[in-house]
């Protein structure tokens, strides 16, 4: 069943700027799609209005099957939201806050099974002001998970994390993605979308690039194979040089080109030093993109 | 009503908010002797301290209220629960009306004590202008917050609305003394036909015209807010 349908969504602001052109994915129930792209790539202005804050220029846009901007009272009490920017009111304490939003809500759990959830209990009489920018993040993910949603949506979850909070929110995300809560994920953290995401989706310039499964989108990106050889030399393979001397071979079958370099220089006594050879990763797709399309 | 767990919110922030304290509830008694000095009768002391309520507690507190949530990114926030935008505002808004209509009262009774003026004859004309006037500044205070970009500014930005109605509208100084055709325009501020509905609750006085003044205003600042709130900071 598909708990987001996004068809040809254009966003055009009131200066005439279209930040997002014709975009179009799905989402399955109990599914974590990542939309990830460079700055300005259109990502917020996507999920917000899937969100719906605001209504599409073009395209239509359905979340449990309403209109989330038409039909706001059917769709919200079975969304959480976490904003890329959202506050709480500085001199509110974190329990004040919870429990503040926890009266908005059709069906909130207890505020302390949120807090808990974001491993936010010992703050909980700290005044908002007074968290880090990491706490804050955690309070927001917990006012988005008060109401039980279904939907989960998250622009930006663990900027300003800690390695260590950032592996615990990793780990309450897919707890939730077990219990059968669909997730609409924006990131620019790769790695992030890299551990979680069932599928992803590559925005530039409002414009969807590719769309796929993690390894969809990575295949269609070659290996690379980089060294420094020894001046002088001439390689068996076609590679670009960098004037550190540095050389990448890039390769759509990894094992047999680095086969054949390594029976080379072998046979020639050539020393390939710091040697490194990789699959393509979602960094480099992405990063590749992001090039083919400037 | 889901928008009082917004409005809980915001009367704890009330209580922690020293310049709203002071503008709300000290205020008033410093300008309390002014008006018993230019008339000591009971019925323009109360009407004056009740428009005073309305400016102060209500009109310039939630100029600052709605510009505060909004740069914070608090309405922002709230705008992606379940809330309606009705709701929003009307939850931010709650401490503020309460604090007005609680000071209101203790107007009606500590002046009825002090000077002795009798109980309103019409009292329903006095709960209408009440009401109409907590409505119409809320409005305006939502619609002053879209052209204020920090909460200082809103010291600037509440003037010409505060300057107006204090000295405009009958407050410290009866119309009467004015020019006719400058009064005549003055009967058209937002305070003015709130404080005429106050006068008609204690004695006779129009009430058509200012009935309709009043929802005139009421019908631009729905129309205003509608039109030019807005919810999160300008970038």
């Amino acid at each position: 069943m598909t708990a987001i349908e996004v068809r040809g969504l254009t966003r055009r602001y009131s200066g005439g700027f279209e930040a997002v052109r014709g975009v179009s994915f799905e989402v399955e129930r109990g599914e974590m799609f990542a939309l990830l792209g460079t700055n300005g790539a259109g990502k917020t202005s996507t999920v917000e209005v899937v969100e719906g804050l605001s209504r599409p220029a073009e395209g239509t846009v359905r979340v449990l099957g309403h209109d989330p901007f038409a039909e706001r009272s059917s769709v919200r009490p079975r969304m959480g939201v976490m904003l890329q920017e959202g506050g709480f009111p500085p001199d509110l304490t974190v329990s004040e806050a919870a429990r503040m939003w926890a009266g908005t809500l059709t069906s909130p759990r207890p505020v302390e099974e949120a807090l808990t959830l974001v491993d936010l209990v010992h703050r909980a009489s700290v005044r908002v002001k007074q968290l880090s920018g990491g706490e804050r993040r955690r309070l927001d993910l917990a006012l988005a998970l008060l109401g039980k949603p279904e939907v989960l949506f998250l622009d930006e979850p663990t900027t300003g994390l800690d390695p260590e909070s950032r592996r615990n929110t990793w780990e309450l995300i897919r707890s939730l993605l077990r219990d059968g809560v669909t997730v609409l994920l924006t990131t620019h953290y790769l790695e992030e979308a890299q551990a979680l995401a069932d599928r992803l989706a590559i925005m530039h310039r409002g414009r969807i690039v590719a769309q796929g499964t993690v390894s969809e989108v990575v295949d269609a990106y070659p290996s690379r194979i980089s060294f420094v050889p020894p001046a002088g030399v001439s390689l068996p393979v076609v590679a670009d040089a960098e004037p550190s001397g540095r050389v990448t071979v890039r390769t759509n079958d990894l094992q047999s080109t680095l086969h054949e370099l390594l029976v080379w220089a072998h046979h020639n006594g050539v020393e390939l030093s710091g040697l490194d050879a990789r699959s393509a990763s979602l960094e480099e797709a992405f990063l590749a993109i992001a090039e083919e399309a400037a | 009503m889901r928008a009082v767990a917004v409005g809980q919110a915001e009367l704890k922030l009330f209580w922690r908010n020293r310049t709203a304290l002071f503008n709300s509830l000290l205020l008033p008694l410093l300008l309390a002797p002014v008006l018993y000095s230019v008339d000591a009768d009971g019925v323009p002391l109360v009407v004056g301290l009740i428009g005073f309520a309305l400016l102060m507690a209500v009109y310039y507190n939630l100029v600052t209220t709605f510009v505060a949530r909004r740069e914070e990114l608090v309405l922002k926030r709230l705008r992606v629960g379940e809330l309606t935008d009705p709701e929003i505002l009307a939850g931010a808004a709650l401490p503020s009306v309460v604090v007005a209509l609680g000071q209101i009262v203790l107007y009606c009774v500590v002046v009825a004590v002090i000077t002795g003026v009798e109980l309103p004859a019409r009292p329903w004309f006095l709960l209408l202008g009440v009401l109409g006037g907590v409505a119409v500044f809320v409005l305006l205070a939502a619609a002053s917050s879209a052209f204020t970009r920090t909460v200082e500014m809103a010291q600037v930005t509440s003037l010409p609305v505060l300057m107006a109605c204090l000295f405009g509208s009958g407050m410290v100084f009866p119309l009467s003394v004015l020019p006719d055709t400058l009064a005549k325009v003055l009967q058209y501020l937002p305070l003015t036909p709130v404080l005429d509905l106050l006068r008609a609750g204690w004695a006779d006085g129009p009430v058509l015209k200012p009935l309709i003044v009043l929802a005139v205003w009421i019908g631009l600042g729905t129309y205003a807010v509608q039109r030019y709130f807005r919810w999160d900071p300008r970038r």
